[in-house]
């Protein structure tokens, strides 16, 4: 039986080699994507945890304050250091720096070398100039991949900047048991420490407790003796932090390649069902001679499997081979930019390679299901004689019933779905009403298809053209099956587009409103140079106004990436002003602390308008009233706005990072030199407006490059089941045709009935899919980007771009049917009527 | 090898019968033809017999064991069909995508005989239907007539206790068709097999055994015209180019109308 | 003593080119009046300096060894860095347990000062992390605290004084070489009473026993010619205590010895160069680095001839902390002309760490 099993598969592939290498490509095409991405991620986040464990350690507890401007105590260090189930403290200060003129911002990490060499072997510093001394006289030590890329020499003298701080010192040596790649310097923590604060701590204390303690019940019990500003973690939190980062990327990376795996299984679903079609003949026989029915079920979804399992193999090696490429040419940067340089080594696993295999089977079989099915409840005798019945005996109105409550179930549920929060983060819900909205498409197809049709037959046709929707309202199936494949491609189109252009007309307002001056000056993050801030106070200066930011970090819980913290000189009672708030705005009372959050602190700590809230401020427990809620669409974790005034109140050190110029009037090429003699002298960046917005609508249409990919391979597999089904079609309707050519009708009109007939398709098709696809887009938009990126916007259908799409689909779907049309009467009629099968 | 009692069959909606309390029987290595009208329900009644159409009353007894066609699901129908049912069709109905050998060793598979077997039986066959050396062909290369012969092969290839043909010389030329029906009747003879016939051409009908008349009012028993010869030694002369003279049917196996 | 001359190898010494703003290491001044308890206390002003407890405990066991020293290190290339996390003295520990018919057990810690680890000025309280060594109490309440813990071993032990300090060399001012700059402040405190718990595998249980306590800050310390030395403290059966060092040249030839014997009633003895000798009766060879220990000498002090036999052959030390380092620390048995127990010191020995 399996002899027999393997012949047929062996004859349906040799005789239709085209549609089974496609359907095969399909699949190895939404294999591929998931696998790569998941390759690429996997490898990254290996790398980077690679790389913050020989940066890190493996420390039992890492304490560390939840302000970026706070620090771990010195007191404090001692009473933990004392704890008897402490097997060793580690004290950690890192900063960013400036090495001399060089304007890129290098992490300084300070060690205490006798700790370190238990914990963080990887930062042992290697002696490379005798006459510097070693690490504890004050040397500074550069990664191999630092001293390459700024041309470093061991010996020479280097100048440490950050803010006005200057450090100066000899490099004394290399750090060689650092991984290649990793960009960074060592020196001494106290010599860190006395050049670049914090000025009564560390920044981050790391434990290793003796062996056989409990390490969480020791956190635990410490995490009650902590001061407030001060959170202690596993080293796995930060771990989670770090892939927390890309998770809802990754995410939706993978959704959208589960998408092109769908839509493989999608032109399995039309190879398959026109295989069965054109086969029904020889399954009727086979039947007859006696194969089991069961064996009609499983023939079929063998050949599924036969298309899924190759495509799936070879999804998995262009997958790696894409990872592979990937890695090489771009790298393994996820868009964090913390190992930008790195090159993570792709491994690939046996288990999610099974997986994937799995996957890709299982789409292929999900693809065949549905034919399977047809194939085995074909009447045998009737399909012996007179070839594929579309309509399955068991079509009777009592099941038109059950799907027609189905239906209205379905558009109960997706409204319901849209409002459900976030699952662990994930927009599960969302998804699910995506997929939902596609299954109600795809539903709707036949009904469209007979009501397009229905009223098509009651006007006056032409005697073929008449002939042509006479026969799709007989015998619907392969025209829904047609149109149901461009319903879920054209939807998946429209929504792509839609999602982009609302998120990409919302960008270009926001960068509006958050860029008020023409000019900017910043610092990636370290202080500015007194100096230049000086040099601004200063009479003669060609600008009329200055703006000064800060910005740091709160962490607000380990397990996620800190919050951004903004200080910004603004007025308390116009904060609207600067910041682009989606709501209401309260005005406080002077003297309450007041904050503004971005909607992603909205919608990831159910913050509101007018709420108190705790925050970690300088080290202390500090008690702020959310006075709005603005629109950020650059921090996707969360910032915090709040006037300097409020913060020097606190006790805060206004560190400016960034500015905000405007020229007088008339002196804008004056002010354009003055700023690039000052960045020049001071190693910092400046930014006109207008390069900014431009960098940043680039930067968001490269990063949506891959979407477009998906969305025209999505057209294209659409397009290619369109043909398929039409073609299949059509030679279902072989002697019909001849019949209708030996009457009289020309081969012309005969073709021109089938084009006809394709047009109506693809009409039906696209009107539904443009409907799921706003739907779907809508879903993307108020669900799905919110509640996995925390950004919100306003829904914005891109008409320009729609239309036309959908034009040239109609268009490619008219000559896929000509094409059809074509082969099937080149035939001579006198052959095909004679043909008995 | 093949027994029908008391079979009844209305299409749904129509307002009687379209047969009713049929009863007949064909003997093993008899031939038995089954004549009448264009929809008087020649080939419903086949396909009951087959289990392709299910009767609305009676029972259908295939084979030494006397299995009831009836009585069983659809698998197991499609097990037994498969066991002791050998088909001969008028469109022949070789799959184009399989060789001739493959073709006829297509019930072996279905019956999971020895693999090792298969190649032996199906060059076997194919010498006796004349075919020798066909093996590899595809169908698409083959005559009308050689088609047949593949067919009549893949009906016998199993040694099924009961042959079923539908018009099996229908589209051939007469002189082919004469070659083919002597070759069914010769092989369905030597197989000891029962077969049951079903043709509008007279001429294949007096080759066989019995008539069978299906008609509006049951079934009708007639002997071909011809002298009688006793015994089951004589066959159809296959290059005689005439009709032969069926042999006479076997002892207390004849059909009987029963109205 | 200049007996850990060995530890201070380069990465404590400072930097020639950062040097310039520091103080310079104070010299140990014969004739200087020691005052306790504040010279229990650290004496950051000098290069050098060490808080060494050894003993043997009777109870759970009897002849188990221990041994904790607290090791001060100052280094002068961040005297003028602002901070205070500044490396300006570095402490490490060593641990050890010695159990008769078993191996020894050590740990280590290092830390610099004000990094989880501490010393006291004023009195002996020295720390890193939990490890501490802490002098309380005046009189009958006076105790030194002790406190290791690892996880192959830990103990916390009260020593408590019966006997005055012996002050070494002439008041505590001992000599080390020919040189008269080549000295140490150093102070013993023989037979100290020794009660606590001993926690082995896990298991906790009660300790007693004798035990040995001494105090040595220097700062110019070990001539040219030294690579190592042997030296023995050891509390004798009755009641008296017996201190006796040499400094060996890379030939084994000894460039300097020096012995003091106080007897059970209080009458001191010192033995110069000339009346000191140790001689080898028996080498053990660590099977870790080749070296190859006398762990069987024959020490003749005046008219006393002198043998000593190790509880167990290896009680090899090798440290990592700050830097690799391998020494012979061990208990044995005293026999002869007098009777005791105590701790050997065997330094030099390895070849790695031969200077």
């Amino acid at each position: 039986m399996t002899r027999l099993a393997w012949w047929l598969i062996r004859a349906q592939f040799l005789s239709r080699r085209s549609a089974t290498a496609l359907s095969m490509l399909a699949i190895a095409l939404g294999v591929s994507l998931g696998y790569a991405i998941h390759l690429i991620n996997a490898a990254a986040l290996a790398d980077f945890a690679h790389a913050m464990k020989s940066v890190q350690g493996e420390p039992d507890a890492i304490i560390a304050p939840r302000d970026s401007a706070g620090h771990v105590p010195r007191a404090l260090i001692d009473e933990i250091a004392r704890d008897e189930s402490v097997a060793l403290v580690a004290p950690v200060i890192e900063t960013r720096v400036r090495l001399g003129r060089d304007s890129t911002a290098v992490r300084l990490i300070g060690i205490d070398v006798f700790s370190a060499a238990v914990l963080m072997p990887s930062l042992l510093p290697r002696d490379g100039a005798p006459a510097s001394g070693g690490i504890l006289d004050g040397g500074l030590y550069a990664s191999p991949t630092l001293l390459d890329n700024l041309g470093l020499k061991v010996g020479a003298g280097a100048t440490v900047i950050r803010g006005e701080s200057r450090w100066e010192t000899p490099i004394a040596g290399d750090l060689p048991a650092l991984a290649a790649g990793e960009a960074l310097l060592v020196a001494d923590i106290a010599w860190v420490q006395a050049h670049f604060g914090p000025h009564a701590g560390v920044g981050e204390l790391r434990v290793r407790l003796m062996p056989g303690s409990r390490a969480e019940a020791w956190r635990a019990a410490w995490a009650k003796r902590l001061p407030p500003g001060l959170d202690i973690r596993a080293a796995a939190d930060n771990a989670a932090r770090i892939a927390n980062i890309s998770r809802a990327y990754r995410v939706n990376l993978n959704v959208l390649a589960l998408v092109a795996l769908l839509t493989g299984a999608f032109l399995v679903f039309a190879t398959q069902l026109t295989a069965v079609a054109q086969r029904s003949t020889q399954f009727a026989l086979l039947g007859v001679l006696g194969l089991p029915p069961r064996m009609r079920l499983l023939q079929v979804l063998f050949e599924g499997v036969a298309i899924g399992l190759p495509g799936s193999a070879l999804g998995l090696t262009l997958g790696y081979a894409l990872a592979v490429m990937f890695t090489r040419v771009i790298g393994g940067d996820l868009g964090g930019g913390f190992f930008a340089a790195s090159t993570p080594t792709i491994v690939p696993e046996l288990l999610p390679g099974l997986g994937f295999l799995i996957l890709g089977c299982g789409a292929s079989l999900m693809g065949a299901l549905y034919p399977a099915w047809l194939n085995r409840i074909q009447p045998l005798a009737q399909a012996l004689k007179t070839g594929f019945a579309q309509r399955p005996p068991g079509d009777a109105p009592r099941t038109l019933h059950g799907r027609r409550v189905m239906l209205l179930a379905i558009v109960a549920v997706i409204p319901v779905l849209t409002r459900l929060p976030a699952i662990d983060d994930l927009p599960l819900a969302g998804y699910a009403a995506i997929a939902l909205v596609l299954v109600l498409g795809i539903a709707a197809a036949p009904v469209a298809t007979r009501l397009a049709f229905g009223a098509m037959a009651r006007t006056t046709l032409p005697a073929p053209l008449r002939i042509a929707v006479q026969n799709v309202l007989q015998a619907p199936l392969m025209a829904q099956v047609a149109a149901s494949g461009l319903i879920v491609s054209f939807a998946l189109t429209v929504s792509m587009v839609t999602m982009v252009a609302s998120f990409r007309t919302a960008l270009d307002q926001w960068l509006d409103t958050v860029l008020p001056a023409p000019h900017y000056l910043r610092s990636k993050g370290l202080p500015l140079p007194r100096e230049l801030l000086a040099a601004l106070e200063l009479p003669g200066t060609p600008f009329v106004r200055v703006e000064r930011m800060a910005t740091g970090s709160l962490s607000l819980d380990p397990r996620r990436p800190p919050v951004a913290l903004l200080v910004r000189e603004l007025d308390r009672a116009d904060p609207g002003a600067r910041l682009p708030f989606s709501g209401p705005v309260l005005t406080t009372p002077n003297g309450e602390i007041t904050v503004w959050v971005s909607e992603a602190m909205q919608e990831v700590h159910g913050l509101r308008t007018g709420q108190t809230l705790h925050l970690p401020l300088l080290g202390r427990d500090i008690e702020v009233v959310v006075g709005g809620v603005w629109r950020d669409y650059a921090r996707q974790f969360g910032a915090i706005a709040i006037s300097a005034t409020d913060y020097r109140e606190l006790g805060g050190r206004f560190e400016v990072t960034d500015l905000a110029l405007w020229p007088h009037p008339g002196s804008e090429d004056a002010a354009r030199r003055w700023l690039a003699a000052e960045a020049a002298r001071h190693g910092i960046e400046s930014a006109e407006s207008a390069d900014i917005r431009r960098l940043s609508l680039s930067i968001f249409d490269k990063s949506f490059a891959v979407t477009y990919a998906l969305e025209a391979a999505a057209m294209l597999i659409g397009l290619f089941g369109l043909a398929v089904t039409l073609a299949a079609s059509v030679w279902l309707r072989a002697r019909e045709l001849a019949t209708l050519s030996a009457l009289g009708f020309d081969r012309a009109m005969l073709a021109r009935a089938v084009v006809f007939e394709g047009a109506l398709i693809a009409l039906v098709g696209l009107a539904l899919g443009l409907a799921s696809g706003i739907a779907v887009g809508a879903i993307l938009t108020h669900v799905v980007n919110p509640q996995a990126f925390h950004w919100r916007m306003p829904l914005h259908v891109p008409w320009t771009q729609v239309l036309p799409i959908a034009l040239a689909t109609l268009l490619a779907g008219m000559l896929a049917s000509r094409f059809a049309a074509r082969q099937a009467t080149a035939l001579p009629a006198a052959h095909v009527l004679a043909g008995a099968q | 090898m093949l027994s029908v009692v008391g079979l009844g069959k209305r299409h749904s909606g129509a307002l009687r019968p379209l047969f009713s309390e049929l009863r007949l029987a064909v003997g093993s290595g008899e031939v038995v033809a089954l004549v009448g009208e264009s929809g008087v329900g020649k080939s419903t009644l086949l396909n009951c017999i087959a289990g392709l159409e299910q009767a609305d009353s009676g029972e259908i007894r295939i084979g030494p064991d006397a299995l009831d066609m009836h009585r069983l699901d659809e698998t197991a129908r499609a097990a037994l069909r498969a066991a002791r049912i050998g088909f001969v069709f008028q469109a022949f109905h070789v799959l184009p995508t399989l060789t001739v050998a493959q073709n006829i060793a297509v019930p072996l598979l279905l019956n999971r005989a020895p693999p090792a077997e298969h190649g032996e039986r199906v060059e076997s066959l194919l010498r006796r239907v004349g075919l020798a050396g066909f093996g590899p062909r595809w169908p698409a290369l083959l005559s009308g007539g050689e088609l047949q012969r593949v067919a009549i092969a893949r009906a016998l290839v199993h040694r099924p206790a009961l042959i079923l043909a539908d018009e099996p010389t229908g589209n051939l030329d007469p002189r082919t068709a004469d070659e083919v029906l002597a070759l069914l009747l010769e092989r369905v003879r030597e197989q000891q097999a029962g077969a049951l016939i079903v043709t509008h051409s007279r001429h294949v009908a007096e080759c066989c055994d019995r008539i069978l008349t299906l008609t509006p009012d049951g079934l009708e028993c007639a002997h071909p015209a011809g002298p009688s010869q006793g015994g089951r030694s004589h066959h159809p002369e296959p290059h005689g180019g005439e009709p032969t003279s069926p042999p006479a049917l076997g002892r207390g196996l004849g059909g009987r109308v029963v109205q | 003593m200049r007996r850990r001359r060995f530890l201070l190898a380069s990465l404590l010494f400072p930097g020639l080119a950062a040097a310039t703003a520091a103080t310079p290491y104070a010299p140990a001044r014969r004739g200087t009046a020691l005052e306790f308890p504040r010279d229990h206390g650290g004496h950051a002003g000098f290069r050098t300096e060490w808080w060494y407890v050894t003993g043997a405990l009777d109870l759970p066991e009897r002849d188990i060894g221990f041994q904790l020293t607290f090791f001060r290190v100052r280094r002068r290339s961040a005297d003028a860095l602002d901070s205070p996390f500044a490396p300006r003295q570095i402490l490490f520990a060593h641990a050890a347990v010695t159990l008769p018919g078993g191996r020894l057990r050590h740990a280590e810690r290092a830390a610099r000062a004000g990094l989880g680890a501490e010393f006291s000025a004023t009195d002996c309280d020295v720390h890193i992390g939990p490890w501490r060594m802490q002098r309380t109490g005046t009189g009958t309440g006076e105790h030194i605290r002790l406190r290791a813990l690892d996880p192959g071993f830990a103990f916390e032990l009260r020593l408590t004084p019966t006997q005055p300090l012996l002050l070494q060399g002439e008041n505590g001012w001992s000599q080390k070489g020919p040189r008269p700059e080549l000295a140490s402040h150093y102070v013993s405190w023989p037979q100290l009473r020794a009660e606590g718990q001993l926690t082995l595998d896990n298991t906790r249980r009660t300790a007693s026993g004798r035990a040995w306590f001494d105090h040595e800050w220097s700062s110019e310390v070990l001539g040219e010619a030294g690579v190592g030395w042997d030296w023995i403290g050891i509390n004798l059966d009755d009641g008296g205590a017996l201190m006796a060092f040499r400094i060996r040249d890379p030939s084994g030839a000894t460039v300097h010895a020096h012995a003091a014997l106080r007897d059970a009633a209080g009458r001191l003895t010192r033995f110069g160069p000339q009346d000191v000798s140790f001689a080898p009766l028996r080498h053990w060879q660590s099977p870790r680095n080749g070296a190859r220990y006398p762990v069987q000498m024959q020490i003749r002090i005046g008219p006393h001839t002198l043998r000593t036999t190790p509880v167990i052959d290896d009680q090899e030390i090798i440290a990592r902390r700050p830097l690799p380092l391998s020494y012979w620390e061990g208990l044995v048995r005293l026999d002869g002309d007098l009777r005791g127990r105590g701790y050997l010191e065997l330094t030099g020995y390895s070849d790695r760490m031969a200077l």
